[in-house]
């Protein structure tokens, strides 16, 4: 069945390479395309990292704008308590470098991120910015993984059963708990979980509580404990949504003339679900899981908050009440350095997801 | 479609299989390690439930209360307190001090035998003192108390030095190293009480100073105990990433320099552990209850657990209410129409409804309503001189708001009909409860007698830094507002709040901007009296004088409550807001 690529191909054979000249002049078009394909891919890729590094420029001068226009606290006064004089206040000022002009500020800050990766010192507490996202970054990570294993675990086999098993009992009652979930707000899910199941609090003493957790390499044991509630709590409503996400996009897949000629070939019912349909419905998914998991690693706040766990988003929080701008500006280039990678590597796996997308 | 085959009814049946499997292995694995997980505690270790964070570990910087908490049984100050008592007690000094030449001179003689903790390990000296005051003058140290309670010592500079390297002020003079003496410019009545601030706790120069001689000293991450606890440190002294994890943990052990000869306090635990972050404060008071952990450090219990609490017998005993020592009011901004019309003013005290107010902040139990400044914490340092609960200028039926008396007062302001005319009034108030609540009862109140108020919400720290405490943004009213005391004595609740000269553009807190010359005499006065009972008397008088000016109305003397687990023994920091004082706290 295989047809000649082209003329070259087709009239100079290579009888020195086994399997005849057809053969081998096909794959030489493969890896002629796959060269292509990879060179294109690679101008692609660099082209997005330069947009990448565009947009965290633009985030962090959106940032400092934003600060400065909108009433955000004035650092300096809280920094200086109650009985500090004006002048006191003007001393702090210049010692924060808050005096000078909103440009020189944010210059001074992106020429040390630039050249020494130094992402600035903490207004309120004098630690080092990047010291303490790194300190935190295994934190969200260990949050935002957790939860996209069980959703990915569970909301993509759920949808695909609700979509095959279209009105019956399971598809029902799934699609009728994914309501819920999504309807619930994540905090006072969080509440429940505790109430119900953590250690201390809980009415069924089973898992790690609020304040439980421990970093993996000093206890992963308790670790685990601690985690397991708000990666339940955490991927809850994720779960729901890619669910009935992954329901609505099989089921539309499933109704297109591709599937009717794959079904006419005589090919199994499993092989057209898995192969054609599920292929094309799970395009959009994975678009939307780069996005959250992107978002999630910029930090989940309100299961960090209700969990106490010590992660990136509860950070942001704390420095945007507290008016810390060198945090706020280190937490947000984080999660948007996070989002656009993840964009990023969506947008690469298309290629392999869909043949039909090309760089 | 609908006709699956056999085959792949298998394959979705692994596929459920598959997904359940998922949720059983993490369920099951959770099981398993339920043993190792949290929970596991020292015998001997207290634990510390917080949201928050100290703002500082430097004893020359720290200005919050829970930081107090956790600084005051690490660093010892001159003069301090016995828990559950107001009372002064020397800490440092030996004795309490002695006063000379009318008031301008205070001598303390120190302990002997007291050392510092290690890395340090020498007995601490007056040297040690002298250099811990002066380091709060310089721009490494902003201290932020500094130029208001040690601003009369002789020879302070004019410009705050870039560092305290070579800085010496005159009026601190050291004779031996054991005796510390002050000179003043000018008499103090509360001089005493501001040797009770931790800017007085020894700091050792010849190791603070290379953080101290940074543009901005971090000499907090490597502090020096002087008390019966330090902070865990390494070797080099440094405490962050060892005792101190900012907003997650603060570990205090055994200072083992610490000689209880030289202390009054018992320092029954092995450790006390603060740990932080903890914003959901339901989950902390169930913690509480449940043992694991064993006080509130930075947080109110809410309403509805307090309540709960209380109806259970057994867990009422745990539960404690301190007086905060200040008040919340609702200053009138003066400086413009219409409050710098005093009716107006009265009417707005009048037909407030302090006691929907006080709801808003849980009621019964957040305290008792307020009717004047100085609080019922102070006792007869100034609260009983001030008529007490007795003194009432503005009296409603059960605190809910007189609107016929209102409305006469705004008849005598030049409203005929008694309903109030004028444009619209700007009001800054928190953007989250409770202090939303409380703003939204406020506004309420005023529609009473005719006020149409333009409700602005900002967050707490913008509300005060970009808002109530700069003159030129100043509302006319700042619903959310209020003042601790320092220390016992009612010119820290009084002065930087009412006195006009006290009124700054920026960073003030006379949010009325009263300035009545009689009032700043009589203020004037009061402070250099060294008496303590006739100076509890001028500043009872000087409240009185406050309240009828109606420049701002008291609503609450708030109450701090404490929740304590049934494994302590529980002891109070009266003196700072009814804190847990985990020197003094046991496990049973």
């Amino acid at each position: 069945m295989t047809q000649p690529i082209n003329n070259e191909a087709s009239n100079a054979p290579r009888p020195n390479r086994p399997g005849g000249g057809l053969r081998s002049s096909a794959a030489d078009y493969a890896r002629t395309a796959k060269g292509v394909l990879f060179s294109s891919m690679f101008r692609y890729i660099v082209r997005r990292v330069i947009w990448g590094i565009l947009m965290l420029l633009v985030v962090s001068a959106l940032t400092f704008v934003i600060f400065y226009l909108l009433p955000a606290g004035d650092p300096a006064a809280i920094r200086a308590g109650r009985y500090a004089t004006p002048a006191r206040i003007a001393q702090i000022r210049h010692q924060l470098g808050l005096d000078r002009p909103v440009y020189y500020q944010y210059w001074v800050y992106m020429k040390a991120l630039v050249v020494h990766f130094d992402f600035g010192t903490s207004f309120k507490t004098n630690l080092p910015v990047g010291g303490e996202i790194f300190r935190r970054l295994p934190v969200t990570f260990s949050v935002a993984i957790g939860a996209v294993i069980i959703w990915v675990a569970i909301g993509i086999p759920v949808g695909i059963i609700s979509a095959i098993k279209r009105r019956s009992w399971l598809d029902r009652v799934t699609m009728g708990g994914s309501l819920v979930a999504i309807s619930a707000p994540v905090y006072w899910l969080g509440l429940i979980a505790l109430f119900l199941f953590s250690k201390d609090v809980g009415v069924i003493k089973v898992f790690g509580g609020s304040g439980s957790y421990v970093p993996f390499f000093q206890d992963p044991g308790a670790w685990f404990s601690s985690l397991i509630l708000p990666w339940f709590v955490l991927a809850a409503a994720f779960t729901a949504f890619y669910a009935r996400m992954v329901r609505g996009n099989l089921i539309e897949t499933m109704n297109e003339d591709f599937i009717r000629t794959a079904r006419a070939k005589g090919l199994s019912e499993r092989r057209v679900v898995f192969r054609h349909g599920l292929r094309a419905a799970l395009t959009p998914v994975v678009t939307m899981a780069g996005l959250d998991i992107g978002t999630l690693l910029g930090g989940a706040v309100l299961t960090e908050t209700v969990f106490n766990i010590p992660g990136i988003g509860r950070l942001a929080y704390d420095s945007i009440i507290g008016s810390d701008l060198p945090m706020i500006q280190g937490t947000v280039l984080f999660g948007a350095f996070f989002i656009i990678s993840a964009n990023l590597i969506v947008d690469v796996l298309y290629a392999f997801l869909d043949p039909r997308v090309r760089y | 479609m609908n006709g699956c085959s056999n085959q792949s009814r298998r394959r979705f049946g692994r596929l459920r299989a598959g997904s359940l499997g998922v949720v059983t292995v993490l369920l099951l694995g959770a099981l398993a390690f339920t043993v190792t997980g949290c929970g596991t505690k020292a015998k001997n270790t207290i634990t510390v439930l917080s949201a928050g964070d100290v703002d500082y570990l430097d004893p020359g910087l720290a200005y919050y209360q829970f930081s107090y908490e956790v600084l005051y049984p690490v660093d010892r100050p001159l003069i301090s307190y016995k828990a559950g008592s107001t009372d002064y007690q020397p800490d440092m000094a030996a004795s309490l001090p002695t006063v000379s030449d009318g008031g301008k001179t205070f001598t303390v003689h120190l302990r002997t035998g007291v050392k510092f903790a290690p890395p340090v390990n020498r007995e601490v000296t007056s040297a040690d003192v002298k250099y811990a005051i002066e380091r709060g003058f310089a721009q490494s140290v902003p201290n932020p108390y500094a130029g208001v309670y040690f601003g009369t010592l002789v020879g302070i500079p004019t410009t705050s030095p870039a560092t305290p390297k070579g800085l010496d002020i005159p009026g601190i003079e050291t004779p031996n190293k054991s005796t510390i003496v002050f000179k003043l410019t000018k008499p103090s009545g509360v001089f005493v009480g501001a040797l009770s601030l931790p800017l007085t706790a020894p700091v050792p120069e010849e190791y603070a100073s290379k953080f101290d001689n940074k543009k901005q000293s971090d000499y907090g991450f490597h502090q020096i105990a002087s008390g019966p606890y330090m902070i865990k440190n390494n070797k080099a002294g440094t405490v962050t990433g060892v005792g101190y994890v900012a907003k997650q943990k603060i570990t205090l052990v055994r200072n083992p320099n610490w000689d209880s000869k030289t202390d009054f306090r018992p320092a029954k635990a092995d450790e006390v552990i603060f740990s932080e972050g903890f914003q959901d404060s339901t989950v902390l008071a169930r913690k509480i209850l449940a043992g694991t952990g064993d006080v509130n450090g930075d947080t109110p219990i809410p309403a509805t657990e307090m309540q709960s609490i209380m109806a259970n017998s057994s867990q009422k005993k745990q539960l404690f209410f301190t007086p905060v020592s200040g008040t919340r009011f609702i200053p009138l901004n003066m400086s413009k129409p219409p409050f710098d019309n005093i009716d107006v003013r009265k009417a707005v005290a009048y037909v407030l409804d302090r006691d929907a107010m006080r709801k808003t902040r849980g009621g019964i139990l957040s305290g008792k309503i307020a009717t004047h400044f100085i609080d019922p914490g102070f006792g007869t340092h100034g609260f009983d001189q001030s008529g007490g609960f007795g003194f009432d200028p503005f009296p409603s039926p059960g605190f809910k708001g007189d609107v016929a008396k209102a409305k006469a007062e705004m008849k005598k302001a030049g409203f005929p009909s008694g309903m109030y005319t004028g444009p619209t009034l700007t009001m800054v108030a928190d953007n989250v409860p409770p202090g939303s609540d409380t703003a939204k009862v406020v506004v309420n109140s005023l529609g009473k007698i005719g006020f149409k108020v333009n409700l602005i919400a900002q967050a707490h720290a913008t509300m005060y830094t970009d808002f109530c405490n700069v003159l030129k943004a100043e509302p006319n009213i700042c619903p959310n507002v209020g003042w601790q005391a320092d220390f016992a004595e009612p010119e820290t609740l009084l002065d930087a709040t009412f006195n006009g000269t006290a009124i700054i553009p920026r960073n003030n807190s006379n949010w009325p901007q009263l300035n009545d010359p009689a009032i700043n005499a009589a203020m004037a006065k009061a402070k250099v009296i060294v008496d303590p009972l006739k100076r509890y008397q001028a500043w009872g008088k000087i409240d009185e004088m406050i309240t009828n000016t109606a420049a701002a109305v008291p609503w609450l003397w708030e109450n701090w409550p404490t929740l304590f687990s049934s494994r302590v023994d529980p002891a109070l920091q009266l003196w700072n807001g009814g804190s847990p004082d985990v020197a003094f706290m046991s496990v049973k």
